[in-house]
C-alpha cells in the first residue's frame, strides 16, 4: 500500500531551461545599474554617523574630485598602537603617522594627476570617513593641515537616516 | 547551389556565462551611495589688524561637549533632544524677517534692498570709477582704488540682478536680506564624537534646506533640494534650463545663507 512508488510510469519531463540565460542577465543588469564599484577594502571599522539633507558624492566621484580618508579602530592588529587608538587609513595604507600624514598624502595625490586633468586645489574634496566614536580633536587637526595647503573643500561623511527619527550618539 | 544549413549553435551555455559576470559584478560592486555634509575651510588671511567684534546677537553658538550634551545659546540639549536644534535655527533666522519695528533685539536683524537702492550704489560706483581714471597723476593708490570700485560694481551689479529675478517672481519690491554677520558658531571639545557633531551639523543642514525649499516652492514652484540636484548631476553640460537653475539657486541661498563657523576646540 505505498504511495511512493519507486518505478513504473512516465519519467518526469525536462524542464525548458532555455529562457534562464534571459533571467541572469536581467538580474546583472539590474546590478550592474544599482551598485557603484568598491574604491578599496576597508581596513578599519567604520560604523557611519547618521543624517539627514545630505549630499550624494557620486558625481563628484565620477570627476574624480574627491579623495576618502577612512578613521577608525584597525580591523587587524593592536588598537592601542595607534593615536587615541584611532587608525588612519589612505588608499589602502594604514600610516604610522596617522593624520599628520595627511599633508604628503594630499598633496602626492595633487601631484601625481596630470596638469591638465586636475581640478584647482581647493575644489578637491577631502571626504573624512569616520566612526562614529571618533574625536572631533583629530579632524580638526586634519582640518589645520588642510588649510595650511589650501585644499579648503572638506566633506564629513553620513549616512542618509531615512525614516528612522533617532540620531544614535553616545550617552555617557 | 545546394544552400548551406547553418547548424544551430547550442546555448547551453548562456546561462553560465551570465551568471559568471553576475557574480563578478556582486563581488567587486557595492550598495551602499557615499553621501557626506559639504563644507568649507575659511581660507587663511594674514593680517594684523584683528577685526571688530561681531553683536551677539548676529551669533548662534552651539556647544557640544566630550559627553555630547549640546548648548544651543541658552538652553542645554541633551543628546535624545537634538531634533529641537532644527526649530531653533529656524526660529533664529526668521523671527525678524520682514519686520522693520518692533525686532526681537536678541536676534540678527533684517535689510531690505530694492531696486532704487541698488542702482544708486552702482551709479554712485560707476561715477566713483570714472573719476578715478579722469585723475591726471595715476599711481599706486589709485590702481588700488580702481580695482577696489570695480569689484564693488561687480556686486551691486549681481545684487541688482537677483533683485530683479526676486520682483520677477514674487512681485514684491523689496528683497529682505539677514544682516551679512549673522553666522552659526559651533564649537566642540577635542573629545566630542563624530556622530554627535554631525547630528548637529546635520540639523543644521535640515533647517537652512527646509527654509531655502519653502522660499523656492514659494517663488519658482521647484524645491531648492531638486534644483540643486540637476546642478551637480549636470555641472558639466550648459543647457539654459541649467543655466536657470543655477541664477534661482543662486537667489534663493542668497536669502538663506548657510553661514556656518566651525571653530577649533580648546581642550
Amino acid at each position: 500500500m505505498s504511495k511512493f512508488k519507486k518505478d513504473g510510469g512516465k519519467p518526469a519531463p525536462a524542464i525548458n531551461t532555455s529562457s534562464l540565460p534571459d533571467i541572469v542577465f536581467m538580474l546583472l543588469f539590474f546590478f550592474m545599474v544599482a551598485t557603484t564599484t568598491k574604491e578599496i577594502d576597508p581596513l578599519v571599522k567604520v560604523i557611519p554617523a547618521q543624517g539627514v539633507g545630505v549630499t550624494d558624492l557620486t558625481p563628484f566621484k565620477q570627476r574624480s574630485t574627491v579623495d576618502f580618508v577612512y578613521l577608525g579602530e584597525p580591523l587587524a592588529g593592536d588598537a592601542s598602537k595607534f593615536d587615541k587608538g584611532v587608525a588612519v587609513q589612505y588608499d589602502g595604507l594604514l600610516h604610522p603617522d596617522g593624520i599628520n600624514y595627511i599633508g604628503r598624502w594630499k598633496t602626492a595625490k595633487f601631484n601625481e594627476k596630470p596638469a591638465e586633468m586636475t581640478d584647482p586645489k581647493e575644489n578637491i574634496i577631502t571626504c573624512f570617513k569616520a566612526d562614529e566614536k571618533v574625536p572631533m580633536g583629530i579632524i580638526f587637526t586634519a582640518r589645520d593641515i588642510l588649510r595650511d595647503l589650501d585644499f579648503n573643500s572638506i566633506a564629513y561623511s553620513a549616512a542618509e537616516m531615512g525614516n528612522k527619527n533617532a540620531y544614535s550618539i553616545r550617552e555617557q | 547551389m545546394a544552400k548551406r544549413v547553418v547548424p544551430e549553435i547550442n546555448a547551453g551555455s548562456m546561462a553560465d556565462i551570465a551568471f559568471l559576470l553576475l557574480i563578478f559584478f556582486l563581488v567587486t560592486t557595492t550598495m551602499d551611495k557615499d553621501t557626506a555634509y559639504l563644507r568649507k575651510i575659511p581660507k587663511k588671511v594674514e593680517s594684523l589688524v584683528t577685526p571688530p567684534p561681531v553683536e551677539e546677537k548676529n551669533i548662534y553658538k552651539i556647544v557640544i561637549n566630550s559627553k555630547q550634551v549640546i548648548q544651543a545659546r541658552d538652553s542645554i540639549i541633551k543628546p535624545e533632544d537634538i531634533s529641537t536644534l532644527n526649530s531653533r535655527i529656524k526660529h533664529f533666522y526668521l523671527i525678524n524677517r520682514g519686520k522693520k519695528t518692533d525686532r526681537a533685539l536678541n536676534y540678527p536683524y533684517y535689510a531690505y534692498g530694492s531696486k532704487e537702492l541698488y542702482s544708486t550704489n552702482l551709479n554712485n560706483q560707476f561715477n566713483r570709477l570714472d573719476a578715478l581714471e579722469a585723475q591726471e597723476v595715476q599711481d599706486d593708490r589709485t590702481q588700488k582704488m580702481i580695482e577696489q570700485t570695480t569689484a564693488a560694481i561687480d556686486k551691486w551689479q549681481q545684487k541688482l540682478n537677483m533683485m530683479n529675478l526676486y520682483t520677477q517672481y514674487s512681485g514684491k519690491q523689496e528683497m529682505p536680506e539677514i544682516a551679512f554677520e549673522a553666522h552659526i558658531r559651533l564649537e566642540s571639545f577635542v573629545d566630542t564624537d563624530y556622530s554627535a557633531y554631525v547630528a548637529v551639523q546635520s540639523e543644521v543642514q535640515r533647517a537652512v534646506t527646509e527654509l531655502r525649499d519653502e522660499e523656492s516652492e514659494a517663488l519658482f514652484g521647484v524645491s531648492w533640494t531638486t534644483m540643486n540636484r540637476y546642478i551637480q548631476t549636470n555641472a558639466l553640460e550648459d543647457t539654459p534650463e541649467l543655466r536657470q537653475y543655477k541664477k534661482h539657486a543662486e537667489l534663493i541661498e542668497t536669502l538663506y545663507p548657510l553661514s556656518l563657523i566651525e571653530v577649533k576646540p580648546k581642550r
